[in-house]
């Protein structure tokens, strides 16, 4: 009897032992599968997100290549007891060209948007209209830009300022008037495709907007200074 | 030995009340899941494999990047001689970086969340929040003097579009839904702007879009997790 007793405890035991560890399994399964929004995707974005991650991937080792190489050069300088002072140059321009410190050329487009004439208040062209059009040029590749000579950086500003019932533009902070010249330095055929598709493209959906393909422009750098005071970098602990 | 019986049952009774909660909440689960990715055909697996790989091999070699991108920066702190113009300029590089978003930062700043309306209204499109209205509080926040913003964590970085892609908006290719929290590191009382009257914010308001401001003295914004190069500009000299 007594020992009929332990051999069922035991057996329970391992059942409920054995229930449980499948249990964790699929919990984890669950949550391994749950991570990400690829589960929920159809074909075409698959394919899509395939894609990106495949261009990613590639823009990320060749920056690690890059930045293998500008390290090796800082210890062979230094190894040779050589100032490093070139190097730190050429990494500086390189960070100004990016951020927009630098003036800049190659090819792109030209877009010229025009307020309609005698307008009424609300056809006016108006800061979001702006931000819309830079947003779509970013998103079309674009790596540089401007609006009638004011460079947009990653910390830009287009706003609006309302003087006496008049809506007024401001990018940077400064007047700009119509007509509006965009400039954006890219794959030229790419941006101007884009910005002409059916239906959903800026130029297609304003009448007032004109684009053109150009080689060789200049686009002048960013003239205001860069202030970073309360963003503080996060210092890595060291391991 | 009556009290011990008593204690066998009382902890099997519990044993099997987990048990049978567990499973319960695993086949809820389990349906969800069912229904997201249920009919999915053989070609889509294999794509989504795919997918799943590439982005594991992106981020190995990001992380690969960091650890490079540590030991350059400790390489250049000895190599640069001791001349305050190579010391300026290496501290010009890193505000850069930091200004580009580059770096995980951390400050006083704002946390803006927008909602999408509960309320059902006649317009299906009114009362949720759009790419624009999204492009329009970012530019604002630019605007009061944000130095680092982020969407739903993903930083606000030189090729950062928002776009409506079918029914979801996407930020540096990433879907973002609602709620979408905003945050930005500035002098919180100018950042704070943003929700002046007659403002952009009051707008989406008004469209029944529900939007809260939280000012913090301790924000954190992550960094970009990802590269900007540059292919098609040149320096003009």
């Amino acid at each position: 009897m007594k020992k009929g007793k332990g051999i069922m405890t035991i057996t329970i035991g391992i059942i409920c032992f054995v229930l449980a560890y499948v249990m964790f399994m699929q919990f984890k399964v669950v949550e391994e599968t749950n991570i990400t929004q690829i589960e929920s995707m159809r074909e075409s974005e698959l394919t899509e997100k395939l894609a990106s991650w495949k261009g990613k991937y590639e823009e990320v080792e060749t920056k690690l290549q890059d930045t293998k190489n500008t390290l090796q050069e800082y210890r062979d300088k230094r190894a040779s007891n050589q100032e490093a002072t070139e190097l730190l140059n050429e990494e500086l321009l390189q960070a100004q060209t990016i951020a927009g410190l630098t003036d800049v050329k190659g090819d792109g487009v030209v877009i010229t948007y025009t307020d309609y004439e005698a307008s009424e208040h609300d056809d006016k062209i108006q800061c979001y209209n702006l931000q819309e059009l830079v947003n779509e040029l970013i998103l079309a590749g674009a790596e540089a830009i401007s609006i009638n000579g004011e460079r947009i950086t990653n910390l830009s500003d287009i706003t609006n300022i309302n003087i006496d019932d008049e809506i007024f533009i401001l990018v940077n902070q400064k007047r700009v008037t119509s007509p509006y010249t965009i400039k954006a330095i890219g794959d030229a055929k790419y941006l101007e495709s884009a910005l002409t598709l059916k239906t959903v493209g800026f130029v297609t959906r304003h009448p007032n907007a004109t684009i053109e393909k150009q080689n060789n422009m200049v686009i002048n750098k960013y003239t205001g200074t860069i202030k970073i005071k309360y963003a503080k970098d996060v210092v890595k602990e060291e391991k | 030995m009556k009290i011990k019986k008593k204690e066998v049952a009382i902890t099997l009774g519990l044993m099997c009340l987990l048990l049978a909660f567990g499973i319960s909440m695993q086949l809820k689960t389990a349906k969800s899941l069912a229904t997201t990715a249920g009919n999915s055909s053989h070609k889509e697996d294999r794509l989504r494999d795919e997918v799943l790989k590439w982005k594991e091999q992106y981020d190995s070699k990001y992380e690969e990047l960091e650890k490079i991108e540590a030991d350059l920066e400790k390489e250049r702190k000895v190599s640069i001689s001791s001349e305050d113009s190579s010391v300026e300029k290496q501290e010009e590089l890193k505000k850069i970086n930091t200004y580009l978003g580059l770096t995980d930062v951390t400050g006083e700043g704002i946390t803006i969340t927008l909602k999408d309306s509960t309320k059902s209204t006649l317009d299906p499109a009114n009362g949720l929040v759009h790419n624009n209205d999204l492009l329009a509080v970012v530019n604002e926040l630019k605007n009061t003097g944000a130095e680092a913003i982020s969407i739903n964590g993903q930083r606000i970085v030189p090729t950062t579009s928002i776009n409506c892609v079918g029914a979801v908006i996407q930020v540096n290719d990433e879907t973002v839904g609602s709620p979408f929290v905003i945050k930005a590191i500035g002098d919180p009382n100018r950042l704070n702007n943003v929700m002046r009257n007659g403002g952009y914010t009051e707008l989406l308001q008004s469209a029944g879009i529900n939007v809260e401001a939280k000012k913090s003295d301790n924000l954190k914004i992550d960094k970009y997790t990802g590269v900007l190069n540059k292919k098609t500009v040149e320096v003009a000299k």
